[in-house]
C-alpha cells in the first residue's frame, strides 16, 4: 500500500475518526486506526462499541488533487501515534507506505517515521445497514436538533435508556426527546417529503454530541438511515454508524401537563441573567437551588441563598403574569440550560404548582419545549 | 421536638462561648483514654474474668480472626492488638479469647461521657473510649485540675469498674500524649515547658499523628524522635510532608490551637463499611453478597444519621494488599441501599482487576444532614410528592409562624417499635450522640 496525501486534508479526517477510537476497548485492534488506500480515494475507519466512523478521502474534489501515486492496499495503525505523527509533520504533504512485512513508513520532508502495523484483515467488519428507507435533513438543523436537547440525557447508568435522546418520525413530524427525569426537552420538527417513519429509536446522547462536533456546516444534508438496532448518519465524505440503545423509552408525552395555573411571559435574556446572578449563591453541591415568587403583576423575585455564604435576592419585570401566586423552587442550572436552548427572544413558563412540572416554551408557540421538575425544600 | 431545638440553640451559645475563651491563652485540657476498653468491660461484667489473659478478636472461629484489643495480663505474654489469633494463642495458650459485644460497649461509653459531662459541658468524644475535656472555666470549688482527675479517675473505677488515664496539659495533642505515658491508671500532667525533657526524647512514631508512613519517611531525613521533628527546617519539612508537615511540627513543640469542639463528633462527611472475607475470593457471587450487607449497613448508619450523600466509593483490596479505592460522583443525593448498590456495581464492573480479593469497602461520601438540602423531584415519581402538597404548605405556614424542626421526623421514635440498630464497629461514632439527649 501506498500513498501520498495533502496533510492537511489527512489531518482533518484523522482527527474525525479518532472521535471513536478509545484507548480502552474489548478488542485490541480497535484501538487502532484502518487506513485503506483506493483507487477513488482514501477510506480512514475508527470503531468502538458504540460508534463506528468512516471518513473518505477522494483523489481529487473540483480539480484540486489531494492523493497521488496510490497503490492499493490496507493497513491499521496505532491510533495513539498516528495522529500525533500526522499533525507535526514538516511539509504539506505526507508519503505513507506499508510493505508485506505490515511495517509502515511515514514521511514528509526529510523526516522519516517507522511504524508498526497491524493486519487490515483482522479489523472487524464494519455491520452492514440493511435498509434502503432514508430521510435528509440540512446539517445545521440537525446540529440544533441536537444542541437543544441532548443536554437534558440522563449521566447515570440507572436507567439506561435515558442516557439516550428518543428519536421519533411520525404523521410527517420529527421530534427529539430527551430527559434524565429531572428536565425534559424536546423539539418537533415538520418533515413533509418522506415515507420513512419510525417511533421508538433512541441514540446514544454521547454519539450525538460526536456527530454534532465532526459534522461540517460547509457541506449541507445528512442523510440519516435507521435499522432495529443502529443508525446510520451520512454526507458526502463521511459515515457515521451509532449503535442504538436497546429499551423501550418512556412515553413522555403523557408526563407533559397541558394545563397550567399561573402562566408568566418573560424576556429570556432577562430571566437567564438574574438567575446566573443568583445562582452565584446556589451552592452546586446543594442541586443550584434558586427560588422564584410571583411579587405583583409585573414583577417575579428571584432569590439565592447559601446559609454560609449569603443571600441574594433579585426583582425582574416580567410582561406578564396570569393566574395563581406562586413560590418555586427549582435548580438554577437546568432553568440555565432550558433557556440558553430556546434561542428566543420571549418565553412563556406554564407552571402546575410548585411541586409539579413547570414548562417553558417560546412565546410564539414553536414547539420547542423545555420541562423542569422543582425541588422540594426539606 | 422543642426540647431539642432548645439543645441546639444551648450548643450554639457553648460554643460560642468557647471560642472567645479559647482566645485566651492558658487552657486546661483533658485528655481521658480508657485502658484496654473492650476487655475491661467483659472482666466488668464477669468479675471472673479479671486477672485472667482475655483477648477480644474479630472471628475466633475463622483463620482471619485478628486481635481487636487485650487485656494487661495478655499484652505481658505479648500478645497485640491486629496480631492474628493463631499467633496469640501460641505466645499465650490460656488466652481466654471472646467476641466482641458492642452492645455492651456502647453501654459503657456512654456512661463514661455522662461522668465527663458532669464537669464540663465541653466534651468532646474522639472515639467509643476516649475523649477530650476542655476544664479552663472548671468550678474551682471542685479542687484542683489534678484533683479533678483524680476524682473523675475513682468515679469512673467505682461506679464503672473501669480504669482510665488521663493526660492533663494546656492542649488537646499534649494531653492526648500525656495520657499515654502512664498507663494503666495514670494521671500525667505535661507542662508546655516540660516537653524538652519528656516529649522530646521520644521515638518519632510514638507521636499521636505519626503513623507509620509517615515515621518511615520522617526516618529518611534522619528525623529520629519528637524533638529532632521540632528542630527540623519547616521548609524541608514541607517538602516531605507538605502542609501537614508544618503542623505536626507546630505539635512537637507543645503548639496546638485546634479547640475541643463537642460538636465534632457530629460532622460528618462519609459513612462507610468494609469488611474482610475469610478467605481470598473471586467467586462474584459471594462478592456481590458481601456488598449487598456492607451497603445494608450503610444505609442503616445513614438513615440513623438522617443524612444522604452523593458519591460512592469502592474500595478493593486485593490479596498482595494492593489496595484501590474507586468512586463515582453522581447528581443527586442518595441515602439507600438500591442506589448505593447500583453504583458500587458500576464501580466494581468497571475497575475488579479479576484477581482474587480480600476485602470490600463501601462508603458514601459528600454526606449532608437531610435537613441541609433540597429534594429534587422526579417527572416519573413526583405526583407521589405532590400529592402531599397541600400538607407541605400548611407546614411551610406553621414554621414560619411558630419556628424550625415543628414537625421533623423523629427517628427514634420511628424505630422504637424496631430493633435498635447497633454499630459493629468502634469506627462508629454514630452513638456517640447519645449520651446527650
Amino acid at each position: 500500500m501506498k500513498f501520498i496525501v495533502q496533510r492537511d486534508k489527512l489531518i482533518a479526517s484523522v482527527q474525525d475518526v479518532m472521535k471513536a477510537i478509545s484507548a480502552r476497548t474489548a478488542i485490541p485492534i480497535l484501538t487502532g486506526m484502518k487506513i485503506e488506500a483506493k483507487k477513488n480515494g482514501l477510506l480512514l475507519t475508527g470503531s468502538n462499541s458504540d460508534i463506528s466512523i468512516e471518513s473518505h478521502i477522494p483523489v481529487e474534489e473540483e480539480g484540486i488533487v489531494h492523493i497521488e501515486q496510490i497503490e492499493e492496499g490496507s493497513i491499521v495503525l496505532q491510533a495513539r501515534y498516528f495522529p500525533e505523527i500526522v499533525r507535526k509533520l514538516p511539509e504539506k504533504t505526507v508519503e505513507v507506505e506499508a510493505d508485506a512485512n505490515l511495517n509502515v513508513t511515514i514521511r514528509s520532508g526529510k523526516a522519516e517515521f517507522n511504524l508498526n502495523g497491524q493486519d487490515a484483515d483482522e479489523y472487524p467488519q464494519l455491520p452492514k445497514l440493511q435498509t434502503d428507507e432514508s430521510f435528509e435533513l440540512p446539517i445545521d438543523l440537525l446540529k440544533n436538533l441536537i444542541k437543544q436537547t441532548v443536554f437534558a440525557v440522563s449521566t447515570m447508568e440507572t436507567r439506561p435508556i435515558l442516557t439516550g435522546v428518543n428519536l421519533k418520525l411520525e404523521d410527517n413530524k420529527l421530534s427529539f426527546t430527551a430527559t434524565d427525569s429531572h428536565r425534559l426537552a424536546s423539539r418537533e420538527i415538520p418533515m413533509d417529503s418522506t415515507n420513512v417513519s419510525f417511533s421508538s429509536v433512541v441514540v446514544p446522547g454521547k454519539s450525538l454530541n460526536e456527530l454534532s462536533k465532526i459534522l461540517d456546516d460547509s457541506e449541507e444534508t445528512v442523510e440519516i438511515s435507521v435499522t432495529n438496532n443502529q443508525i446510520l448518519f451520512r454526507t458526502k465524505h463521511l459515515n457515521f454508524l451509532s449503535r442504538l440503545l436497546d429499551g423501550n423509552y418512556p412515553e413522555t408525552s403523557r408526563l407533559i401537563p397541558d394545563q397550567s395555573k399561573t402562566v408568566i411571559h418573560i424576556k429570556t435574556k432577562e430571566l437567564l441573567n438574574t438567575i446566573d446572578r443568583a445562582s452565584l449563591l446556589a451552592k452546586e453541591d446543594r442541586n443550584n437551588v434558586v427560588k422564584l415568587t410571583t411579587k405583583s403583576n409585573q414583577i417575579v423575585e428571584i432569590t439565592g441563598n447559601s446559609p454560609e455564604v449569603g443571600r441574594v435576592v433579585e426583582e425582574v419585570n416580567v410582561d406578564s403574569i396570569q393566574g395563581e401566586e406562586l413560590k418555586i423552587s427549582f435548580s438554577s442550572k437546568y432553568m440555565l440550560d432550558a433557556l440558553k436552548a430556546i434561542e428566543y427572544d420571549e418565553v412563556k413558563i406554564d407552571f402546575t404548582g410548585a411541586m409539579r412540572p413547570f414548562i417553558i416554551r417560546p412565546a410564539n408557540n414553536d414547539p420547542i419545549l423545555q420541562l423542569i421538575l422543582p425541588v422540594r425544600t426539606y | 421536638m422543642l426540647a431539642s431545638y432548645a439543645i441546639i440553640k444551648v450548643r450554639q451559645i457553648l460554643k460560642e462561648r468557647l471560642e472567645m475563651k479559647q482566645k485566651r491563652k492558658g487552657r486546661i485540657i483533658f485528655h481521658v483514654d480508657m485502658n484496654a476498653f473492650y476487655a475491661s468491660v467483659e472482666m466488668a461484667y464477669n468479675p471472673e474474668l479479671k486477672g485472667k489473659p482475655l483477648a477480644i478478636a474479630g472471628n475466633p472461629e475463622e483463620r482471619k480472626g485478628i486481635i481487636v484489643t487485650s487485656s494487661y495480663e495478655a499484652r505481658a505474654k505479648g500478645v497485640k492488638t491486629t496480631m492474628p489469633l493463631w499467633q496469640a494463642r501460641k505466645l499465650c495458650p490460656e488466652l481466654v479469647v471472646m467476641r466482641p459485644n458492642f452492645e455492651r460497649y456502647r453501654t459503657a461509653s456512654t456512661e463514661i461521657f455522662k461522668l465527663l459531662a458532669e464537669i464540663t459541658p465541653y466534651v468532646q468524644p474522639v472515639s467509643i473510649d476516649e475523649g477530650y475535656m476542655d476544664i479552663t472555666e472548671y468550678d474551682r470549688s471542685l479542687g484542683s485540675p489534678l484533683e479533678i482527675a483524680q476524682q473523675l479517675q475513682n468515679a469512673i473505677k467505682t461506679k464503672l469498674d473501669l480504669s482510665c488515664s488521663i493526660g492533663i496539659a494546656p492542649n488537646k495533642f499534649l494531653a492526648k500524649m500525656a495520657s499515654d505515658m502512664k498507663k494503666p491508671f495514670g494521671i500525667t500532667v505535661l507542662r508546655k515547658r516540660e516537653i524538652g525533657a519528656k516529649l522530646w526524647p521520644l521515638p518519632i512514631e510514638e507521636m499521636y499523628g505519626v503513623g507509620s508512613k509517615t515515621a518511615e519517611k520522617l526516618k529518611k531525613f534522619n528525623i529520629n524522635t519528637i524533638g529532632d521533628l521540632a528542630k527540623t527546617d519547616v521548609y524541608q519539612l514541607k517538602q516531605v510532608l507538605g502542609i501537614n508537615g508544618e503542623r505536626l511540627q507546630n505539635r512537637a513543640n507543645g503548639i496546638d490551637p485546634s479547640p475541643v469542639d463537642p460538636d465534632a463528633v457530629h460532622e460528618f462527611k462519609s459513612i462507610g463499611n468494609s469488611q474482610t472475607f475469610a478467605h481470598d475470593t473471586t467467586d462474584e457471587r459471594e462478592i456481590h453478597h458481601l456488598m449487598e450487607k456492607l451497603a445494608d449497613n450503610v444505609e442503616r448508619r445513614m438513615k440513623r444519621k438522617q443524612a444522604v450523600g452523593r458519591s460512592v466509593q469502592l474500595m478493593i483490596r486485593y490479596s498482595d494488599r494492593k489496595t484501590i479505592t474507586r468512586s463515582k460522583k453522581v447528581p443527586y443525593y442518595l441515602d439507600t441501599r438500591k442506589d448505593i448498590l447500583q453504583i458500587v456495581h458500576e464501580l466494581w464492573q468497571k475497575h475488579w482487576s479479576q484477581d482474587p480479593i480480600r476485602l470490600i469497602g463501601i462508603t458514601v461520601q459528600d454526606v449532608e444532614e437531610k435537613q441541609n438540602i433540597a429534594h429534587q423531584l422526579d417527572l416519573f415519581t413526583y405526583e407521589k410528592e405532590a400529592s402531599k402538597e397541600k400538607l407541605y404548605e400548611a407546614i411551610e405556614t406553621l414554621t414560619e409562624k411558630y419556628g424550625d424542626n415543628l414537625f421533623i421526623q423523629d427517628p427514634q421514635q420511628k424505630n422504637s417499635n424496631e430493633e435498635k440498630e447497633q454499630p459493629r464497629t468502634s469506627f462508629q461514632k454514630d452513638f456517640l450522640d447519645d449520651f446527650k439527649h
